[in-house]
């Protein structure tokens, strides 16, 4: 009897070990899963680069169409995928090229090439040249520049011809008053 | 005295129509660029506008040079007219500019080559008013906003080339002798900016025009007002 109970009792405890250990991997993939859906894509110009006495990336601060600087720090797997100004692309990741990492970044600084940030919790896990963007939709700057440049025209071609009429009529009334 | 009212210029009439032509293949013709998007129609208004701003101090320095040399009057309306046409144009570039690297760049302003060539003449435009405006008139203000107006010139080509000669955020040139032959515009955008271009001319050419009457209308009060005080002279 003893030993029929201790068998099932063994049986159930390794029933719920692998019940457990199965739904503990379950949980683990599932929340691996969602962490990876959780990420994040933000587009927008390099504004600053911080690096350590050895020239490795430690921080980037991004900003975006918005004007909204969003920092960012790196892991060792975070990839890279940026071209210089002739369009050449560079792909690598911290771990391999850390320096050239913070060069490509700077490079792009200070020539305000956009780039594209793939994050998650602040940390950035792939960064390349601009692949989404708000820029299509963000037509309030191009309404500003033609009605800033037509009003401008317009004033002053209005402030011309007013101009013009009051001349006139005081050459007229000189000559009157010569003659 | 000019009987047409200044709407019939046919000079006017002809740039409305251009730019109304420019204004329907900026924003109905032209396919969307694919990098910026819409933004990037900035660019129809922005280069022809800066184009506008360097032929006004092209316009000042050889006007300049030819009062210099035949000392006749004319010139030198022209030179202070396209001044005033060019500070105005001037001022748009810069505007337009600024307003466009915000979404790009992510910045208003920033100190690179040619932004700071372009805002230099905008200085010039003002320096050689400024100094018409305050200095005594006759014929030696004259001479000196002259030479004013020659040397001021010389900024026009670096503002051209300062992005070949120092690589930042400008794109390489796109229009010009000097445009790099991989970066230039394709068929359909190089239409409209060409056609943009001239309707902008046109403008410049209409708004220097109606800027040299004032200024002879000016010089006429001026001699009309001497001969009234003068006895003997009508």
């Amino acid at each position: 009897m003893n030993t029929k109970l201790t068998g099932a009792k063994t049986g159930i405890i390794l029933f719920m070990a692998i019940t457990t250990t199965l739904t503990a991997i379950f949980i683990a993939s599932e929340v691996s899963i969602a962490k990876a859906s959780e990420e994040s894509i933000l587009s927008g110009i390099v504004v600053g680069v911080e690096t350590d006495s050895n020239g490795k990336l430690i921080r980037l601060a991004v900003s975006d169409s918005s004007g909204q600087i969003t920092t960012f720090e790196f892991s060792p797997k975070t990839q890279f995928g940026l071209e210089n100004q002739a369009g050449d692309r560079w792909i690598s990741s911290l771990a391999e090229n850390p320096s050239e990492a913070a060069r490509r970044l700077n490079d792009h600084r200070k020539r305000f090439a956009p780039i594209t940030v793939s994050h998650a919790n602040g940390i950035a896990s792939s960064i390349v040249e601009r692949q989404e963007g708000k820029l299509e939709t963000n037509l309030g700057y191009l309404f500003a520049v033609f009605a800033t440049t037509w009003i401008l025209f317009f004033a002053y071609v209005l402030y011309m011809g007013q101009k013009q009429r009051v001349l006139q009529y005081e050459i007229t009334r000189l000559k009157n008053q010569l003659e | 005295m000019n009987k047409v009212p200044g709407y019939l210029d046919p000079l006017l009439i002809l740039s409305t129509a251009l730019m109304g032509c420019a204004l329907y293949l900026i924003f109905i013709w032209v396919p969307t660029e694919t990098n910026q998007g819409a933004i990037q129609r900035i660019l129809y208004f922005h280069v022809p506008i800066a184009w506008g701003s360097m032929l006004g101090i092209f316009v000042v320095s050889a006007s300049s040079i030819l009062y210099l040399w035949k000392k006749d009057q004319k010139w030198d309306r022209l030179a202070v007219s396209s001044a005033e046409v060019g500070l105005t144009f001037g001022a748009m570039m810069l505007l337009s500019g600024m307003i466009w690297a915000r979404p790009v760049w992510g910045v208003w302003w920033t100190g690179e080559a040619k932004l700071t060539t372009a805002l230099i003449l905008f200085f010039i435009y003002v320096a050689y008013l400024m100094f018409r405006s305050y200095f005594p008139p006759g014929t030696q203000r004259q001479r000196i906003a002259a030479v004013i107006g020659v040397i001021g010139a010389l900024d026009a080509p670096i503002i051209y080339f300062a992005a070949n000669l120092w690589s930042q955020a400008h794109p390489p040139l796109i229009t010009g002798p000097a445009a790099d032959a991989d970066s230039t515009l394709g068929s359909e955008l190089g239409i409209v900016l060409l056609m943009s271009t001239f309707a902008f001319t046109l403008l410049f050419v209409y708004m220097v025009q109606a800027r040299y009457k004032i200024r002879r209308s000016e010089d006429d009060i001026v001699d009309l007002k001497r001969a009234t005080t003068t006895p003997g002279v009508s």
